[in-house]
This record gives C-alpha cells, sequence and structure tokens, in this order.
C-alpha cells in the first residue's frame, strides 16, 4: 500500500530534477535520507546554485560561515555524479578565497554552460586560469572578480551572455574577450576598471547595458545592437571638452555603428560625452527603428541641450520618451536663450505618445522643453511632469496649464515628488 | 456532450476536434487548438496525421490517466487562449495547483509525458514548495516514503567516493588523537609503540603533501593576504581558526541545535572527518578506536563529559591547525602543479 501511494519517487528524472532545482542545494541534498530510492536522486542534479539560503544566519563569525560554506560546496562537488550544466556561488559573506579555484577547476572538465561568481566581500578574486577553458560557456557572470586570461585563451566561443560588474580587466583583456565571443548578445558591464576605452566589436550583440568610467566608446560591426543602457559616472572636464571642442563629434562616432538601435537611455554624464565636438543639427542618418529613448541632462548646459535636440531630431519614429533631470546642476542661469523655440515647426513627432519627465525644478529652460514637446507631439497621450521638489510646485502648475498642446488627447499629469 | 452532439456543433463553432484514447480504451474528442498545446499530441497530429478520426484516435502514455487527462485539458484551455494578462496567468495557476499531493505527483507524471514542459515547472515548484523546511519524517510522511533506510545508512557518508587524502589524514589524526586521549584517561603508563609508528606515518605524509613546513608559512601568508581590509595578523589567524568549529566542535556540539536539519551538508562532512575512513580501519592498530568512532556517530556529544576539558582544547587546537594547514595548502598547491604544467606546454611545442 505505502508503495502504491509514493507517487513522487516515480516520477521521471528530470522531473525529479525539477523539483529538487526549485530546492536549496541544501535542501537538495537533504533528500538523500528520505528512503533507497532518493539516495542518489540529488546527485545528478545539472544546475547548482550556492547562496545566501545554503545555511542559516545563526552564526556571526564570518570564519565559521566561510568554512560552511567551503564544506558545503566541496562536499556536493565531490559527491555529485553526472554532467553539471549550472554552477552559481552567491554568498553575502563570501570572500575570494582559493577554494574556489579548486571549484572552476573542476567545473571547467564539466560541460558547463553558465557560471555564476560573486564575491561579495574583499578585494577582487582572480580568476582561475582553468574558467578560460571552459569552451561551452554560454553565460558568465561575475562580480568583484580580476580577469587574466591566459596566453593560449581563443576566446569563449559559445558564450552569449557576458555580465561583468565591479570587475578588473586590462586594456587589451578587454578589446580582445569582446571581439574573440563571436556570439555574444548580452554584454553588462558595470563599475569596471584597468581601461578606460571601449571598443565594442560583437557582430550579434542585441543587448548593451553599461555604467562605468571611461574615456571613450565606440561600435564596430553592431548590427544587431538593438537595446542600449549608457551611463557615464564621472563628469567630462572642462579641459577635455575645450581640448576635443573642435574634433569631430562624439555623437556623430556614436550613432554611425548602430543602424538598429531600438531603445536607447542616456544615463548620469553621457549626454555630456555626447556633446563633445562639433554637433551636428541631426545625424546624417536618423534613427528610424528608435522608439524608446531615456536621457539624463542639465538643462541649464547649452551643450547638452544642443546634443539632446541633435538625437531628438534624429529620432523621428520615437514612442516613449523619459527626460530626467540632473539633480546637482541646477542653479539657475541668467541668461539664456531658448534653444526649443521654433523647433516643432521642422521637427514633429508623429508617434510619440507617452512622455516622461522627471527631477525638474521649474526653471525657465525646462518649461521651455516641455512646452517645446506638446507643441511637437501631435498623438502625445500621456505627459508626466514629477518635480524635484515640492518648492514651487503649484508656479509649475500654473506654468503647465497654460501650454498649448498639438494633441487633442494630451493629458498631462502632475506627479507629486 | 454525446458524440452525436459534437458532431452537430462542430461546423457551427467553426473549430476542428481530434480524437485522445487513454491507456484505460476511453475515447474522447477534444478541440484540436487546446490539445494541440501539448507538444506530444501536436507532433502525433503533424507528423503522423492521427487523431483525425475515432479509429485513428492518438493513444497517449500510460501516465495519462482520464482525470489527468481533463485536468491538463483544463490547463491547456486557459493558456492557449492569447492575450490574457500575466496577472490572469499567474493567479490561475495558483488555483489550478491546489490539489492533494498525490494527484499532483501523478500531473506532473501526466504532462510530463504530454511534454508539457510549463505545467510541469509549475506542479514541481508546488512539490518543491511541499518539501521545502519540513523534516525528512514529515515528507516521508507527506509523500508516503518508506522510511526504508537504516539509521546507519543515514548517517554514513552519502556516496564512498571520499578519496580525498585531507580527509583521510584528518580520520587518521582523530582516530589517534581519541586513541591517545583514552589512554591517558587510564592513566595507563606504557606508551603504545604502534602509536609511535602511527605518529610518524601521518607526519610522513603531512611533510608529503605540505613539502615542508617553512612552505606552509608562506602558503598561510598569501592566503590570508589577498583581504582587502586591514586586518592584523591576529584577526588573520582568527580567520582561519574557525576550522575548529568546522571540525571539531560543530559536529559534536551543534549536532543536536542542527535538529532540523539545514546544516545537513557540512555536518555530513563533519562526520565523515569524524569516522575512520571504511578503508582505513584495518590499519588502525586498535580496534577500539573504531568502536570510539561509532560512538561518536551515535551518541551525540556524550563525548565532552568523558574527556577533561583541557586536554580537549589541546587536542581540538593541535586538529583545527593540522586542518588549516592542510585547508591553505592544498589549493595553493594545486595552482602550482597546474601552472607548472601550463608552463611545460609552450616547451613541449618547441622542441
Amino acid at each position: 500500500m505505502e508503495m502504491e501511494l509514493d507517487k513522487i519517487s516515480n516520477l521521471p528524472g528530470h522531473a525529479i530534477d525539477q523539483i529538487l532545482s526549485n530546492l536549496s542545494i541544501t535542501e537538495a541534498v537533504r533528500t538523500s535520507v528520505l528512503s533507497s530510492k532518493w539516495r542518489y536522486k540529488w546527485a545528478t542534479l545539472p544546475h547548482l546554485a550556492f547562496g545566501n539560503q545554503c545555511f542559516p544566519v545563526s552564526s556571526q563569525d564570518h570564519a565559521i560561515v566561510k568554512n560552511k560554506l567551503v564544506n558545503i560546496v566541496d562536499h556536493v562537488l565531490l559527491l555529485h555524479n553526472g554532467p553539471i550544466y549550472k554552477f552559481k556561488l552567491s554568498h553575502r559573506d563570501l570572500l575570494g578565497i582559493t577554494d574556489i579555484d579548486r571549484w572552476i577547476l573542476h567545473l571547467s572538465r564539466r560541460p558547463i554552460k553558465e557560471f555564476v561568481l560573486e564575491i561579495w566581500k574583499g578585494q577582487r578574486y582572480k580568476m582561475p586560469s582553468s574558467l578560460f577553458s571552459c569552451h561551452y560557456l554560454i553565460h558568465l557572470e561575475l562580480f568583484n572578480c580580476l580577469l587574466k586570461p591566459p596566453l593560449t585563451f581563443k576566446g569563449f566561443k559559445s558564450l552569449k551572455s557576458l555580465d561583468l560588474q565591479h570587475v578588473t580587466l586590462a586594456q587589451d583583456v578587454f578589446g580582445s574577450l569582446i571581439s574573440s565571443c563571436p556570439l555574444l548578445e548580452r554584454l553588462t558591464l558595470m563599475n569596471f576598471d584597468g581601461f578606460t576605452h571601449l571598443n565594442i566589436d560583437a557582430p550579434n550583440l542585441q543587448f548593451f547595458d553599461i555604467g562605468g568610467t571611461f574615456e571613450n566608446i565606440s561600435f564596430e560591426n553592431t548590427f544587431c545592437l538593438t537595446v542600449i543602457s549608457i551611463g557615464l559616472y564621472a563628469n567630462v572636464g572642462n579641459e577635455k571638452r575645450r581640448a576635443y571642442a573642435n574634433s569631430s563629434s562624439n555623437l556623430l562616432n556614436f550613432f554611425a555603428h548602430l543602424p538598429c538601435i531600438q531603445r536607447l537611455e542616456v544615463q548620469s554624464y553621457f549626454l555630456k560625452y555626447l556633446a563633445i565636438g562639433i554637433v551636428p543639427r541631426k545625424l546624417p542618418t536618423p534613427c528610424v527603428h528608435l522608439n524608446y529613448l531615456s536621457i539624463r541632462m542639465n538643462f541649464n548646459d547649452v551643450e547638452e541641450v544642443i546634443a539632446a535636440l541633435c538625437l531628438l531630431r534624429s529620432s523621428p519614429n520615437l514612442q516613449e520618451l523619459e527626460v530626467l533631470a540632473r539633480p546637482e546642476e541646477h542653479a539657475t542661469m541668467a541668461t539664456f536663450t531658448n534653444c526649443w523655440e521654433d523647433n516643432h515647426f521642422s521637427l514633429p513627432f508623429n508617434q510619440l505618445r507617452q512622455v516622461k519627465i522627471v527631477g525638474i525644478f521649474g526653471i525657465k529652460p525646462e518649461l521651455n522643453f516641455i512646452n517645446f514637446l506638446l507643441l511637437a507631439s501631435p498623438v502625445l497621450e500621456i505627459m508626466s511632469v514629477k518635480p524635484a521638489s515640492i518648492n514651487g510646485g503649484w508656479e509649475l502648475l500654473k506654468e503647465l496649464l497654460r501650454f498649448r498642446r498639438a494633441s487633442m488627447q494630451a493629458e498631462i499629469i502632475y506627479l507629486d515628488p | 456532450m454525446s458524440e452525436v452532439d459534437m458532431q452537430v456543433i462542430k461546423p457551427e463553432m467553426m473549430k476542428s476536434y481530434i480524437w485522445l484514447q487513454t491507456a484505460d480504451g476511453s475515447i474522447q474528442q477534444v478541440e484540436q487548438e487546446v490539445a494541440m498545446f501539448c507538444p506530444m499530441i501536436c507532433h502525433e497530429i503533424i507528423q503522423k496525421g492521427m487523431g483525425s478520426s475515432k479509429n485513428h484516435a492518438i493513444s497517449l502514455p500510460q501516465r495519462v490517466n482520464p482525470a489527468m487527462l481533463s485536468l491538463i485539458l483544463d490547463y491547456c484551455r486557459f493558456h492557449q487562449v492569447p492575450g490574457r494578462s500575466n496577472k490572469e496567468r499567474k493567479s490561475f495557476d495558483e488555483r489550478f495547483i491546489r490539489m492533494d499531493t498525490k494527484r499532483l505527483c501523478e500531473l506532473t507524471s501526466a504532462a510530463d509525458s504530454l511534454q508539457l514542459k510549463p505545467l510541469v515547472d509549475l506542479t514541481s515548484r508546488a512539490l518543491a514548495r511541499i518539501i521545502e523546511g519540513k523534516t525528512p519524517e514529515e515528507i516521508r510522511e507527506i509523500f508516503h516514503l518508506p522510511d526504508d533506510l537504516t539509521e546507519e545508512e543515514k548517517l554514513e557518508p552519502l556516496k564512498n567516493s571520499t578519496d580525498d587524502p585531507r580527509i583521510r589524514l584528518l580520520n587518521r589524526l582523530y582516530a589517534r588523537k581519541r586513541k591517545e586521549l583514552k589512554e591517558r584517561d587510564k592513566l595507563k603508563s606504557v606508551e603504545a609503540e604502534e602509536e609511535r609508528v602511527d605518529d610518524r606515518s601521518v607526519d610522513d605524509l603531512l611533510s608529503f603533501i605540505n613539502g615542508g613546513n617553512g612552505e606552509v608559512r608562506k602558503f598561510c601568508f598569501t592566503d590570508s593576504k589577498g583581504v582587502k581590509t586591514s586586518k592584523g595578523k591576529k584577526k588573520n589567524r582568527r580567520r582561519k581558526d574557525p576550522q575548529k568549529n568546522a571540525s571539531a566542535d560543530e559536529s559534536v556540539e551543534s549536532h543536536e541545535k542542527d535538529s532540523n536539519g539545514l546544516n545537513f551538508v557540512c555536518h555530513r562532512t563533519e562526520l565523515d572527518k569524524l569516522r575512520p575512513h571504511p578503508g582505513e580501519t584495518s590499519k588502525l592498530p586498535d580496534v577500539e578506536d573504531d568502536a570510539f568512532a561509532h560512538k561518536v556517530l551515535f551518541d551525540d556529544g556524550d563525548i565532552d563529559d568523558e574527556i577533561d576539558p583541557a586536554l580537549k582544547e589541546e587536542i581540538d587546537r593541535e586538529v583545527e591547525d593540522f586542518a588549516r594547514r592542510l585547508n591553505s595548502d592544498w589549493p595553493e598547491r594545486m595552482q602550482e602543479i597546474l601552472s607548472l604544467g601550463q608552463e611545460r606546454r609552450p616547451v613541449h611545442f618547441f622542441h
């Protein structure tokens, strides 16, 4: 009777794997004491994830936690029997200990496809050379690591997704790493050091998310790149701006190899970077596929405004626009020419339906911009305005009410800060 | 609804139906678009042209009984409709899996045989949620699992592939220390000769692995170097020390605390270390060692009462020191061996 009722033990192997992979690794291994049939069921689990739930936070001493973690991973890897496709190690108390080298070596001998390592504490962990012999990797995700591939490294030929955050790579390593992953589709780079020139040569890249401090960025063979989110975390110094004032436009260079761009987020100081050089009135080839644009800008900075205008003029099919004011620079200027005037006549946004404006202070240039958008967007449906502070809210509202709108349906929503 | 009714309705609804047969022999008609949601059925229709008439009914796998089929079709009927929001789908799924575990298992099995992956995912998640946080006894009761493992089996290392020399050495060290302790307790004046033999062999092995004491110190240093925060030597030492907890103390003292089993994995490791390696037992000089180790396993923590705390501390310190050296040293040496191998390779190329 008992046997008949025991339905779960007789489920097919991959269904059991599916159940076990929804459990924490500890719980999965624990199933081995259930019954003889469950003795080794966990040992073929192809996905291993060691996270915070590996053990309860009963211990305050990090060293105890570390030792436990090492024991757990050692033990599981030793007893595991079968291919490991996914390995994830992310524990909040994990330092870059040398035990990890051993685990990576072990994994590199198996057809590992997804590898995630997040070192939450201490210095950058230097990836062992064995990582670079994981030829089957499809997804690689590293946090707080240092990458120095061996000279024999020829690239990750199967890699489709690369996520590097808080990493250190030498300039040449970065360049060759990207170009030697021919199938790369997704690339995330956050808070990196060791390299400042970003040349992205990736024929299959579709998604690119970057945030950090860098000198310049260029694209090559990026025919498939459709989604970009880019943030420059350090302001461009005046010195540099002047030095490159008469050089070729960064804006032109940036868009020269992005024929398919659909979504673009310009964050932090990146608009400042784009504003360097002689900005054209509009791009030679408009971004016809661009339907979503988010820009963070300083409304008082004429150079940035000119760059933003160029971007807007070159985006005829924009459907959604988000503009965020940079909060730290809101000092009002005494004299300011209205850059946004008269532009609407030559430039209607025939697709623009949603506009979000966040963090404004109600200063004249901001109001001019809103006025310009309302006049230039005949099919606008919603414009939401969220000021940076409650001060001057009434004044802002009064101004907003007065603006004429090209769209009959346009609804202006004032959001409390 | 009888078959005749179906035939009448069919042209009006502009829907095509297919015939399905379950293992018990019963045949039924099902909207094709709903049934096609199951890859297995879809394959039968498209590749084999089955299901178009009662005589060519698609015979479903054994695991799909009529009750399960009707459940699966409910699932398909809901999800094959386009334009449903994620929220709708989610709340449907939540309601859908509200059933006893026996049926949940049957459904998983049936969905799996029809290759209906989203449903397998859903039911697997539900089953995992049932298992989560439960003791083995509770899980056994819920799923009617036979308790067919002996206590010994439950405690023994999960698999006897533990060939790690570190663990083996540690086992020997433990065995030796336990024995020493016992002898001292009995106040025996005679120092067993075998002990010295054993002592030497451990030391031999130790030095073999470590490659001399000087290197050990060096490796310890390099190992602790990689920490960003400026910690004094004392701190570094502390970081290493807890090996004690991981090896000696934990296994014995926190045995009871961990009764919920959450620490099972490391628990195992400790037990593994404590217990003489099966292959080693014969080599151990005293049979009593073995018995002692079993005592550790079964008497859970009673051990402290028998030992002089000062002695115990001393032993623990030695053991932890041993383990520390082994632990810090081993990966470094592995690295060294590996890098040697890598450096050698190009040389071979040129010659």
